[in-house]
């Protein structure tokens, strides 16, 4: 891990300086911005029992699955198509280095997204908060759905990098990224929608759905309570991906 | 882990080289080696195995067997003090083409543990070397031309000032003048550096390189210094002559001190001068004395000239005798 502070510099350089994290920095913002806007329309109109900011965060999916494929997907795709990752690995600089260096620089990007739409909420507060008696302004379930946002970031970005890592193609990988986060997403939304306590045949369901509740994560982190098993499960998962992501990237040949 | 030596007897070694795909054989038990400072020219029709072999020497590409080692470190059990004593610059010279070329050295000296004091220095120097300071410092790499993208490529392999060199390819598609900066700079590296380079231009390579190591369908098929090569691939000495003697008048006087020489009669020039082929067997001391010979006898001699064998030749004979043999002699 030697070179990782050069790499991900480097990194976060090339991430700002691309038209693709801006392109995707203004789908992103322009979706939660209309997003939001809704919900404090809907809020507005009638008293609702949830704030703007919950609704909100409870979209999530919506942009992790339009969005985050578009920052992980020419992550190593493009370096194995044009060649240069070839040329990276001649340097001393080690594999591991080289995918936790794109990991952290997407996951920063990712993180700086979401921390530019929480401005929005702010920006209703400003503007609205003195005349409006409608609960329109959350702090704690905007921190709680940052710190969801941010853990459960860790385990989509390792997984949009891996998927960029196994094929030379951006938008291959962008659809695979895409495919493996809906896949996880509606697993963990169907697990709690299905009455599997009522189902005695998938009765050994119930340990795993408890652990993949995708949507319960969101609400207990926005309700402030702090679970180690999510946790442990976004890490674990964070983990294995970018081990998988550094033998692929060993065994590019 | 093997232990590091400072100044190893060789800094390239490859040994029993072995890379399959499946059922397809790459490179065969290929074996060779790189003395420090030596410029080696590495041979091959297409197909031959060259990129496979160089990237597994600089570790970018796993051999199914055999052993690889720079400057003394295994490729596979030590890489990164492997690469650190290695540059290569694999044949399509990948570059990133969003980069200008100072950024790019500066972050390319920064992966290859230059000294952070040194890192502008060393920049500054190999783009001079290379001639990039004036046309290509501050340009993005995807607006330069193949040969300054070449330069680049070149520039990157010399920023650390590695004790090996791997050059794939490194003038294709350059104009000739580009052909000859390219190669007074690899020349200057005789001596610092050792050098592998593989090339398509054959005449490059003999002009360059002290040593050539030829390939054919993954097989060492010859290995040497291009006058040790020419010798055993081309035992006997050739000389065309023009005389006035005939060639009967010839092969009589030659062959009371050769009798296995040949005298062989190509033709006349004004009908009064003859062209004459001599062939004599390898090691005959008239090679050196024929031309004596002749004058003592009286005979007139306008011309005499021992035909030379190029590296073309030489690469054309190896690898024939490879295919006819199925092997190195």
């Amino acid at each position: 891990m030697r070179h990782f502070r050069t790499l991900l510099v480097h990194e976060l350089r090339s991430a700002f300086f691309s038209w693709n994290t801006w392109a995707a920095a203004g789908l992103f913002l322009t979706l939660m911005g209309t997003l939001h806007w809704f919900a404090v329309l809907e809020c507005s109109r009638t008293p609702q029992a949830w704030t703007p900011v919950e609704a909100t965060f409870r979209l999530f999916w919506l942009p992790l699955l339009c969005v985050l494929p578009l920052l992980t997907m020419r992550s190593f795709a493009d370096e194995r198509r044009q060649g240069t990752l070839s040329a990276l690995l001649t340097t001393p600089a080690s594999p591991a280095a080289i995918v936790w260096a794109k990991f952290l620089s997407a996951w920063i990007t990712w993180a700086l997204f979401w921390i530019s739409f929480t401005l929005f909420p702010v920006l209703v507060n400003l503007r609205l908060g003195t005349t409006s008696e409608a609960a329109l302004y959350d702090s704690s379930a905007m921190l709680g759905g940052l710190c969801f946002i941010l853990v459960s970031g860790l385990l989509h970005v390792s997984i949009g990098i891996l998927c960029s890592c196994v094929t030379r193609s951006a938008t291959l990988a962008a659809l695979l990224t895409f495919i493996t986060l809906l896949a996880l997403t509606a697993i963990g939304g169907a697990m709690e929608s299905l009455p599997i306590e009522s189902w005695a045949w998938l009765g050994w369901l119930r340990e795993p759905a408890a652990h993949l509740r995708t949507f319960g994560h969101l609400q207990d982190f926005a309700s402030g309570i702090l679970d180690s098993r999510p946790l442990i499960l976004y890490l674990t998962g964070t983990l294995l991906s970018l081990g998988l992501a550094v033998l692929a990237v060993e065994g590019q040949e | 882990m093997p232990e590091t030596d400072p100044q190893p007897t060789a800094a390239v070694v490859a040994e029993m080289l072995t890379k399959r795909y499946g059922s397809l054989t790459a490179i065969e038990n290929l074996s060779f080696s790189v003395a420090p400072g030596e410029i080696v020219g590495f041979l091959g029709p297409n197909g031959a195995g060259k990129s496979t072999t160089m990237r597994i020497l600089a570790g970018t590409m796993a051999g199914t067997s055999g052993r690889a080692s720079i400057w003394g470190e295994s490729v596979a059990l030590n890489p990164a003090a492997a690469k650190r004593h290695m540059a290569y610059m694999p044949e399509n010279n990948p570059l990133p083409e969003d980069l200008r070329v100072e950024e790019y050295l500066t972050l390319r000296a920064r992966l290859k543990d230059v000294a952070p004091e040194k890192i502008s220095e060393r920049v500054a120097k190999v783009m001079d070397d290379c001639d990039l300071t004036r046309r290509a410092k501050g340009r993005l790499i995807g607006q330069l031309s193949k040969g300054f993208k070449q330069r680049v490529g070149i520039a990157d392999a010399l920023l650390a000032e590695p004790k090996v060199v791997i050059l794939d390819e490194p003038t294709i598609g350059l104009d000739p003048h580009q052909i000859l900066g390219i190669r007074d700079l690899i020349r200057s590296l005789r001596g610092k550096m050792a050098v592998l380079i593989s090339s398509h231009i054959l005449h490059e390579v003999e002009q360059v390189c002290d040593k050539v190591v030829i390939i054919n369908r993954g097989k060492l098929v010859a290995q040497g210094r291009t006058e040790d090569l020419r010798r055993e691939l081309f035992p006997q000495a050739i000389f065309n002559l023009t005389t006035q003697a005939t060639a009967a008048e010839l092969k009589v006087l030659v062959s009371v001190h050769e009798p296995a020489a040949t005298v062989e009669a190509v033709g006349t020039i004004d009908t009064t001068w003859n062209r004459i082929k001599v062939t004599l067997p390898a090691h005959s001391p008239l090679r050196e004395t024929l031309a004596t010979l002749m004058i003592t006898a009286g005979m007139s001699l306008r011309e005499i000239a021992e035909e030379h064998y190029g590296l073309e030749d030489i690469f054309l004979a190896a690898t024939r005798r490879a295919t006819t043999e199925g092997g190195r002699i």
